[in-house]
């Protein structure tokens, strides 16, 4: 792989998602949820934070690789893709790494909205890490769920679907109402409590449990897995099911 | 003239298909030909080109490229070619500029944008987005597309399809000159009269199969009738005659005629590559256009 035309590509990919607004409505969502948690003191402040940080590395991570694929889809542009020098992988990996960008500076502004604001304690280094891992993991089971959506309301649905089935028991563990013991291990293989885990880290005196490393080799391990034998073996397919050559 | 792309019973199955959607094509495609690509919807054009331009991968057969298997060749092949689909394949929200040189930085070989645009009337309209852009417009930036990276060889599907007569002239005139500058082309049509002009051989492909393949003279004089057909008006009829065209300057009839009667129509019997699309293939040419 040529690493400037992959760099080239990721530009492209940014250039795309500010121009046809996705950049635009991220940093708006960024803005309401800041202004949302300006008014919220003390313990939901504490725990309202590190949630927004987890929709917005994982559930909007889906929501804006899903509205990427359906903008390439409908204008036909992966067609033209394909027959150019740029390799399978290129195409992807582009489209991952740019909305990991895009998506990592969107939640940025709001830890740094909240830093300026309020006295919040945050370990830059995990949270960083934790943002970049989580959005990179989501972002591909986006890019693969993309697949599989014939239009925006499918996809729309699916995602809610997904978040939906995901978040369930992490909620239901988080208000104590699943209360065995093994639920605790049981939930890391939902890659929204991984995420979680590694996310709420930053947020306290650092303790990098087994829980912790865990879901960090677990997340990574398993994007790479999911990129490598799910997203780029299926992408032809995909691209020359949508292409009408 | 040396073959650009030699294909040798070429068979090709879809996963959901239980036949052959190809069923063993043998064609080549010369140097510097403009090689015209036809048949029903459904017959296997699309499925055929996709293969050949790599995007479809699994087919039975050999396919050589410049006498080498095609399979072989990495994404560099796609420095060499250029194609132009039938629907519009731009970003629209992006300017059609911003669109050409997004894709042209992706080659190494790079063909001038300014004079590509100017020829295809769209400079002018450079920088509005391509979502403002008419069909036409579209179809003429697909073109211009095509011919980013100065290809040795283009594949065109429909590319006069929605397009005015003017700027369907436009667009075969750059074919030609493609040709003439060494190109090959590779092109699919409806539009019989643009195929008729444009190609040197033509193919036509029916339920997976070649039945003809030859130029559109050959193949007009082998469907053809060879006679001749005349017209005159005698006391205020109009009546029609037919010669062989064989022996035909010592026919004593035809030449009596000529001399003699006011003649108003004279043909030969050569028939149209639509009326051939329809005997080749059984299906009239407007329920292909629907």
């Amino acid at each position: 792989m040529k690493a400037n035309r992959l760099i080239y590509l990721i530009k492209g990919e940014l250039i795309r998602l500010h121009k046809y607004k996705v950049t635009t409505i991220s940093f708006l969502i960024a803005i309401i949820w800041g202004v949302v948690l300006y008014f919220v003191e003390g313990d939901i402040f504490n725990s309202l934070l590190p949630f927004l940080i987890l929709v917005d590395a994982t559930l909007m991570s889906l929501m804006y690789i899903g509205s990427v694929m359906f903008f390439e889809k409908k204008e036909s542009t992966i067609s033209t893709m394909l027959v150019t020098p740029a390799k399978h992988s290129e195409i992807i990996l582009s489209k991952i790494f740019a909305n990991t960008i895009h998506n990592f500076l969107s939640t940025a502004l709001i830890v740094i909205v909240f830093v300026l604001i309020k006295d919040v304690q945050i370990n830059y280094l995990l949270i960083t890490l934790a943002v970049i891992i989580a959005t990179l993991f989501h972002t591909t089971i986006g890019f693969l769920l993309s697949y599989y959506q014939k239009d925006f309301t499918t996809m729309l649905m699916t995602i809610m679907m997904v978040s939906f089935i995901l978040l369930i028991p992490s909620a239901l563990y988080a208000f104590n109402i699943l209360k065995a013991a093994f639920w605790e291990y049981l939930l890391l293989i939902n890659p929204i409590q991984a995420a979680s885990e590694i996310i709420n880290q930053a947020f306290k005196p650092i303790d990098l449990n087994w829980k912790y490393y865990f879901s960090l080799v677990y997340l990574i391990i398993g994007g790479i897995l999911v990129y490598k034998y799910l997203v780029l073996t299926k992408f032809k397919n995909y691209a020359v099911s949508i292409s009408g050559v | 003239m040396n073959n650009i792309f030699e294909v040798k019973n070429l068979q090709f199955k879809y996963h959901k298909n239980q036949e052959n959607v190809l069923k063993g094509l043998n064609f080549e495609i010369k140097e510097g030909e403009i090689f015209g690509f036809l048949g029903p919807s459904g017959a296997g054009k699309s499925t055929t080109q996709k293969i050949i331009i790599k995007i479809l991968e699994n087919y039975q057969g050999k396919i050589l490229f410049k006498g080498e298997d095609l399979a072989t060749y990495d994404n560099q092949f796609f420095e060499d070619i250029g194609v132009s689909f039938e629907m519009p394949i731009h970003f629209s929200k992006m300017t059609a500029m911003e669109n050409m040189t997004f894709f042209q930085q992706l080659y190494q070989k790079k063909a001038d944008i300014e004079k590509l645009m100017k020829r295809v009337g769209l400079w002018e309209d450079k920088d509005r987005m391509v979502g403002e852009y008419s069909k036409g417009m579209k179809i003429r930036l697909n073109m211009v597309r095509a011919l980013l990276n100065q290809p040795n060889m283009l594949f065109l599907d429909e590319p006069t399809n929605g397009l005015d007569p003017t700027n369907a002239k436009i667009l075969k005139d750059m074919i030609r000159e493609f040709r003439e500058a060494g190109g090959t082309v590779f092109i699919t049509s409806h539009i019989m009269a643009d195929i008729d002009q444009l190609c040197d051989r033509v193919a036509f492909i029916v339920n997976g199969e070649i039945k003809e393949i030859d130029s559109p003279r050959n193949l007009k004089i082998r469907y053809g009738q060879s006679v001749v057909k005349l017209e005159y008006s005698e006391n205020n009829k109009i009546i029609e005659k037919e010669f062989p065209l064989e022996n035909l300057g010592e026919n004593k009839e035809f030449i009596n005629l000529i001399k003699t009667k006011n003649i108003e129509t004279i043909h030969s019997g050569e028939t149209t590559l639509e009326d051939i699309f329809i005997k080749v293939t059984g299906v009239k040419l407007e329920d292909e256009s629907q």
